[in-house]
């Protein structure tokens, strides 16, 4: 629906306006769903997806045909832990074993989940797991291999942190905890990703052999989730934010949120942000190891989308009281520019970052560090794309003998010349030579053309001197 | 194991001294520093260390010195460098190349002679960066030298290209080429960048104030010498190489000066940007004051330049070659040099 708010709004930004109408009109996907040979309980599937996910269903739709199916199935199984972990309804020992035993559970015939609370938005996927099982023991082995190890690493992590009642009441502890969470909700399923591309033959197998890149893929959009959510989850009674961070700005956490702590506030976004800005050279090398369009697609709008994010919340203390967005033009602008080539997205990285950069305030404790972290992006991206040609070597060769090779070698470029000069010139001469040789064979009077032309030229410069005369005689008589 | 030899000309400078700190703290080295000054009141000396007093303009008291110390390596870290505006004037030219072109090839000569198996010679980020027109973005040793306008940079190209030429299989040499070094009791950098507090001349951005530019802290850069004497004794890989040493962290040299002004408690009360353009015909204007008047302004077109230039490079080969890692970071060496240089002027 339009509001008149944002009709104001696009009247101001036309370029925002014209980037979503670009979006909508203009962008083709790379490859296109076959709807049409689906069955029934896989369409369900594609149901769920759209239902549970608002950012990844467009992409994941868009994805390779053989990745399609695997990753929707990865990514409901993964949702599906997820809204177990979430519901604070169902008893712990209740919750815990079916966490533990999620790996095991996707490949039960018919298994499904009705004790969700009635609250749970996703809680219609569970009810009808059977589809995601059904369709999960129907992809190629390998690929379940993977999607399983997953499900098993991530389901036990979430346990832990489950039976963990210090994170229950206090939050996280430690910057270290704080990653080892988001380790377990997003670089698992950067991992996950990896793997399956990799299986797929669509991603450098080089890509496994650096895991703190696709940790860092990960880690890098959950952070940023984490630093926008603050306000929501403050008031879902969850703290994502590390201790260690958020108490050496103020005591209480909820202290963040009083107005006339506004400043402290802003200091502990910015430690937070540049906990996740540090990742960001890791994403854009990670990016550069993919090797189908659709995949680049599926990964770096997320990643884009991340680094906007970031800089709508650096320095901004709207994200204490709402949630803070991207405006829906930029977002469609990203996506424009993240669907094409990693240049492109290193453009974006760049422009956001620079962004960051010019908003880092000297006051705040981390200003060095951030500033620092700037630099950092910016020199990968020059590293990769260099945005200046190295000069031309114009100094005297180092040795006699070098300096005799660039003598040689300017001679031989003069004598160059002189040979194609000769070649030009002789090749006029004989085309010139056989014009005037056939002219002549079929008849061409040259001895007469030859004295017309002499006694016109005579002629010519007999006037021209006739003139001069005239001239001076004219100025003779008006001196009368 | 028996320790090896080696011998660090302008070993109680600022940067000599730290190589010669590095070097004992390293273990199996057995240190000469040659200097035409002694240790300066307060810099560590060490027991074990030999203080020689030698000039390097005189090639028969180098060679008497070398032939005492008979070092396996040689680090050549002597220069002299014009500060203040005086950087970006030619006078003094000869000054400066007599002690960094001419020093140098006494040392090369006395280096051969002696029987010194290599030598590691401190040459400078600005055999680059001394064009003073170009920008350079993320730059690597491949990028050509020749083409610096100072002298500073003119008199470290040649010098540098005098080592590099005399690298042979039995006398191997190598060149680093280190940013603007600071660190604590740095004669240059910080003193120079604080000193614009008192002048109220903090709050003035030159240009757009994003321009990166690359710094190296003190002990990283002899660090780097001591993987460089190591490099040279054991594969041999560096020799006949130029290397650029940096913090690795290349950073806004605006933030860079905000960051060192807050360590002694400054930030400035407001921001005033003047672009680029502006700012270079302010430079004119004050460099002909100056000249009209007899006496120097702060502003000048080489400040404004090296205020607003693009200059950082790629540490990659030292990472390859040497296995550098500049161990000290940005912040702690900040934090560390302004501690000492607060301590300095404290004192006083």
């Amino acid at each position: 629906m339009v509001s008149p708010l944002s009709l104001l709004y696009y009247t101001v930004h036309p370029q925002e306006l014209r980037s979503i109408i670009q979006w909508k009109v203009w962008h083709n996907p790379v490859h296109e769903r076959n709807e049409r040979e689906e069955p029934e309980s896989l369409k369900r599937c594609f149901f769920f997806l759209d239902m549970t996910s608002r950012s990844f269903s467009a992409v994941i739709k868009e994805l390779h045909p053989e990745l399609l199916v695997p990753v929707c199935l990865f990514y409901l199984i993964l949702r599906g832990l997820d809204t177990i972990e979430d519901d604070m309804t169902i008893p712990l020992e209740k919750k815990e074993p079916i966490l533990r035993d999620f790996d095991n559970i996707i490949e039960k015939d018919g298994w499904t989940f009705n004790d969700n609370g009635p609250n749970e938005k996703d809680r219609q996927l569970l009810v009808e797991f059977n589809v995601v099982v059904e369709h999960f023991k129907k992809i190629k082995p390998a690929y379940q291999v993977i999607i399983k190890d997953i499900t098993k690493r991530m389901g036990n992590g979430m346990a832990d942190y489950c039976n963990n009642a210090e994170f229950n009441v206090n939050g996280v502890d430690t910057v270290a905890d704080y990653e080892l969470y988001c380790h377990y909700v997003a670089g698992l399923v950067g991992e996950g990703c990896t793997r399956l591309f990799v299986e797929a033959g669509l991603a450098n197998p080089a890509l496994l052999k650096r895991p703190e890149l696709m940790e860092s893929m990960g880690q890098f959009l959950q952070q940023v989730n984490i630093i926008r959510d603050i306000k929501e989850d403050l008031d879902d009674k969850r703290r994502f934010w590390p201790k260690e961070i958020w108490s050496k700005h103020v005591t209480n956490f909820e202290d963040l949120f009083k107005p006339e702590n506004k400043q402290l506030a802003l200091d502990c976004s910015s430690e937070m942000i540049l906990t996740a800005l540090t990742r960001a050279d890791d994403c854009l090398y990670y990016l550069a190891g993919l090797k189908e369009q659709s995949v680049f697609n599926f990964c770096a709008i997320p990643q884009s989308m991340a680094v906007a994010t970031l800089d709508v919340c650096f320095q901004n203390h709207d994200i204490f009281k709402k949630n803070v967005k991207i405006t829906k033009g930029a977002a469609c602008q990203l996506m424009v520019e993240s669907t094409q080539n990693l240049r492109l997205v290193c453009d974006v990285f760049k422009k956001y970052v620079r962004s960051i950069h010019q908003k880092n305030n000297p006051h705040d404790p981390n200003f060095l560090k951030i500033s620092i972290a700037c630099g950092k992006v910016e020199q990968f991206i020059e590293s990769i794309f260099p945005s200046q040609e190295k000069p031309k070597d114009l100094k005297s060769p180092a040795t006699a003998e070098a300096a005799e090779k660039v003598k040689l070698e300017k001679q031989e470029s003069r004598w160059d010349m002189i040979y194609m000069g000769l070649a030009v010139a002789i090749t006029l001469l004989i085309i010139t030579g056989s014009m005037l040789f056939v002219a002549w064979m079929a008849g061409a009077r040259f001895d007469i053309a030859f004295t017309q032309a002499k006694s016109e030229l005579g002629a010519l410069f007999g006037s021209v001197q006739g003139g001069i005369e005239d001239v001076s005689d004219a100025s003779g008589h008006s001196e009368l | 194991m028996e320790s090896l030899k080696v011998l660090v000309t302008g070993g109680t400078g600022f940067l000599g001294s730290e190589i010669v700190k590095a070097l004992v703290q390293a273990k199996n080295y057995e240190v000469t520093a040659v200097d035409i000054n002694p240790p300066a009141l307060g810099t560590s000396t060490f027991a074990d260390v030999r203080y020689v007093r030698a000039n390097i303009l005189h090639p028969e008291e180098l060679a008497k010195v070398f032939k005492e110390a008979k070092p396996a390596i040689v680090i050549h870290a002597v220069g002299v460098y014009p500060l203040g505006l005086a950087r970006y004037s030619p006078k003094g030219k000869e000054a400066v190349f007599a002690v960094n072109v001419e020093g140098t090839k006494n040392v090369i000569e006395a280096a051969k002679d002696c029987g010194a198996t290599g030598l590691v010679y401190t040459s400078s980020i600005t055999v680059l960066v001394d064009e003073i027109d170009a920008d350079f973005a993320n730059a690597d040793e491949t990028w050509p030298t020749g083409r610096a306008k100072l002298v500073y940079g003119q008199s470290k190209t040649i010098a540098e290209n005098l080592v590099l030429a005399a690298n042979t299989t039995d006398f191997l040499t190598c060149s680093l080429r280190p940013a603007t070094i600071f660190g604590p009791g740095d004669p240059a950098c910080i003193p120079t960048i604080h000193s614009c507090i008192a002048k109220m001349e903090s709050p003035i951005i030159l240009g757009t104030g994003t321009n990166l530019c690359d710094f190296a802290y003190v002990s990283n850069v002899a660090d780097a010498h001591v993987l460089a004497v190591r490099n040279l004794l054991n594969s041999g890989t560096a020799a006949g190489e130029a290397i650029f040493i940096t913090n690795g962290e290349p950073i806004a040299v605006r933030d860079f000066c905000l960051a060192l002004w807050k360590e002694f408690g400054h930030i400035p009360p407001f921001q005033l940007r003047i672009p680029e353009g502006l700012a270079w015909w302010l430079g004119v204007i004050v460099e002909g004051v100056g000249w009209a008047v007899g006496k120097q302004g702060t502003l000048s077109r080489g400040v404004v330049r090296d205020g607003t230039a693009v200059r950082y490079v790629s540490i990659a080969k030292a990472r390859r070659l040497l296995g550098y890692k500049p161990r000290v970071g940005m912040t702690e060496a900040l934090e560390i040099s302004c501690a000492h240089y607060k301590r300095q002027i404290g004192g006083r």
